[in-house]
């Protein structure tokens, strides 16, 4: 278990102010944070490699704010790996084993038992992250610190090391907290998600609520919502509705008149060439398409509603099947409760 | 591009000058007496005695400078403490002022007359005129750079790598014997050696302190006052070659360190 209550650290003329979350005991905490935002630095304060100036982390249940670096039972993994460059792969992996037999079951899990004889200076970046990443759990650690571990590896081998990860966190219990900047990844490892601006958590949870329910217009740019509108609700015949400019847009929900920002992913929203038949979703949209843009395995559509922007996301079967151009009206269909109010 | 042509052959032509400079002066040395004085060395039981004196006052204070010196450069690479950079100031002070000026200021500290002279001297311990004084003035003009190098030594370590050997069960004297120990070794070998070559070659200091018993360098300048030039050329040809020997190994390890590195 982690528990960060009001932790501070200071590095030059950056610091951490006041982080707190908790990540229970055995789950996958995952930090997530733009460049800059803080995530290494809590690491390394986590591991005892940087001092802390205040609040309070406990590790497993014990109070370790004045525990050293190797009393904590951490395993520390950085994005560039850090190998010793004066020892050969195996060395690397079994530098803080202490159990041969299980280094070597953890190297083989990774595929780094092939690479011992090696020099570290030969390593490709990926291959070093894989080492960096056996070495780490040779130890088997109490709990595991893991600095977007798998950026230098290629789409398969990094699928392959994640679910390697994961399985070693299930079968071990093993407490895991993960930096990424990569959202698919944060969704599916994590079950607790810590969002992280300029050393100050802007949100903490399970990664489904934070995605879905952002308490911040900022929070949910960044995680990636692309219909964000500033505007107001008001309560009309009983029912809340949000304006933003000319765009009206039903809202579900106990919603209290005021103002606020109305967010809707692109996910959410149901792309048509023709009018739609009458049904339960609120809101209903016809405009022209403005931009299509492929974004990895999904398409993006843009649409210009009443002065405003609406974006769809849709699967490349759907967009061939529909075949927009650009100028071409569609109509986008969403229901109250897919807009989201902060 | 015929301008940075210009600019090339200027520069080639300026760098060789100051390299013929450099060099010429010690080739004509030891082309004039490096056999004679490869043969006095059988011959001359003087200039044995002071190569021998010289490489053992040289090698205890390269020994001293280290002991003292690696620390106090772990302390500046790694540590931000009060008066940092005063102290990094008070280390370039022996190589700013002159040697025979530092030699006086010794004198002055560890002389007879002083409280630290004549306590010592109570114990047993001259340092004036003997090999503890050709120490001494050879550890203060070549600690400094031991110091400087052993400091980028440690420098060039990254901190995170001790910082995994934490994580990984390391103490912190542990994680410096067992990484930053090893990963600096070539740096501080070569500080040693560079301290050792400054402290073969030195003379200011050595000739205030403790002309006798004598080191090579003040032998050939007793030579060449006393005797003229013809005897003084092999006593500096002798110290030309003991020089090179630093030289040489300080060459080979910097290949050795260009050879990892690819």
């Amino acid at each position: 278990m982690i528990s960060a209550a009001a932790l501070r650290a200071r590095v030059g003329a950056f610091s951490l102010e006041d982080v707190s979350f908790d990540v229970p005991g055995g789950a996958y905490g995952v930090v997530i944070g733009p460049t800059g935002s803080g995530k290494t630095t809590l690491l390394e304060v986590i591991s005892g490699l940087l001092p802390q100036t205040g609040g309070l982390l406990t590790l497993n249940g014990r109070d370790a704010t004045r525990e050293a670096a190797d009393a904590r039972g951490i395993g520390l993994v950085y994005q560039l790996g850090f190998l010793f460059p004066h020892l050969s792969v195996e060395q690397n992996v079994m530098y803080g084993a202490t159990d041969a037999a299980l280094a070597n079951t953890i190297a083989r899990r990774f595929g780094v038992d092939a690479l011992y004889a090696r020099s570290v200076r030969s390593l490709s970046g990926g291959e070093r992250q894989l080492v960096a990443l056996a070495r780490a759990l040779a130890r088997r650690p109490e709990i595991l610190l893991l600095d977007e571990p798998f950026s230098a590896l290629d789409p398969p081998r990094r699928a392959a090391a994640r679910r390697e990860v994961r399985a070693i966190h299930r079968e071990w219990g093993l407490t895991t907290l993960h930096v990424t900047h990569d959202f698919a990844e944060a969704g599916s490892l994590g079950d607790v998600a810590v969002l992280l601006d300029a050393g100050r958590v802007l949100q903490s949870g399970e990664p489904a609520d934070v995605f879905r329910h952002p308490k911040t217009p900022y929070v949910a740019e960044f995680l990636g919502a692309e219909n964000i509108f500033a505007g107001g609700v008001t309560i009309e015949d009983g029912a809340a509705v949000f304006h933003s400019g000319r765009l009206a847009i039903h809202v579900a929900g106990a919603a209290t008149a005021g103002p606020c920002h109305a967010i809707i992913r692109a996910e959410e929203i149901l792309i048509a060439r023709t009018s739609p038949a009458p049904s339960s979703a609120r809101n209903q949209f016809e405009g022209a398409v403005t931009e299509i843009a492929s974004v990895g395995p999904l398409w993006r559509v843009t649409i210009e509603v009443n002065g405003a922007t609406l974006v769809a996301a849709l699967t490349t079967y759907s967009a061939n099947e529909l075949a927009l151009r650009i100028g071409d009206t569609a109509f986008f269909t969403f229901k109250a409760t897919a807009v989201h109010l902060c | 591009m015929r301008r940075s042509n210009a600019i090339g052959v200027g520069a080639a032509a300026a760098s060789s000058l100051l390299l013929l400079f450099l060099v010429l002066p010690v080739v004509r040395l030891v082309a004039a007496a490096g056999p004679q004085g490869a043969a006095r060395l059988w011959s001359d039981a003087e200039l044995r005695q002071s190569l021998a004196l010289t490489a053992l006052t040289a090698t205890a204070a390269t020994l001293l400078a280290a002991l003292g010196g690696a620390p106090l450069a772990w302390l500046l690479a790694r540590r931000a403490f009060r008066g940092r950079a005063l102290v990094a100031a008070v280390l370039d002070l022996p190589l700013l002022i002159p040697h025979p000026v530092a030699g006086i200021a010794l004198l002055l500290l560890l002389g007879r007359g002083s409280a630290i002279g004549s306590s010592l001297l109570s114990l047993g311990l001259r340092i004036v005129g003997t090999p503890l004084g050709i120490i001494a003035a050879m550890l203060f003009v070549s600690a400094p750079l031991f110091v400087s190098g052993a400091r980028e030594a440690f420098a060039r370590v990254d901190v995170r790598l001790e910082g995994v050997a934490r994580t990984l069960g390391d103490s912190p004297w542990r994680a410096f014997r067992r990484v930053t120990l090893p990963l600096a070794a070539r740096g501080l070998i070569a500080s040693g050696v560079v301290t050792w070559a400054r402290a073969v070659s030195e003379f200011g200091a050595i000739v205030i302190l403790a002309y006798n018993p004598k080191v090579v360098s003040v032998l050939a300048y007793d030579r060449f006052t006393g005797f003229g030039l013809s005897e003084a050329l092999p006593v500096a040809a002798a110290l030309v070659v003991l020089s090179l020997i630093p030289l040489t190994a300080l060459r080979a390890l910097r290949m050795g360190d260009e050879r990892a590195v690819a």
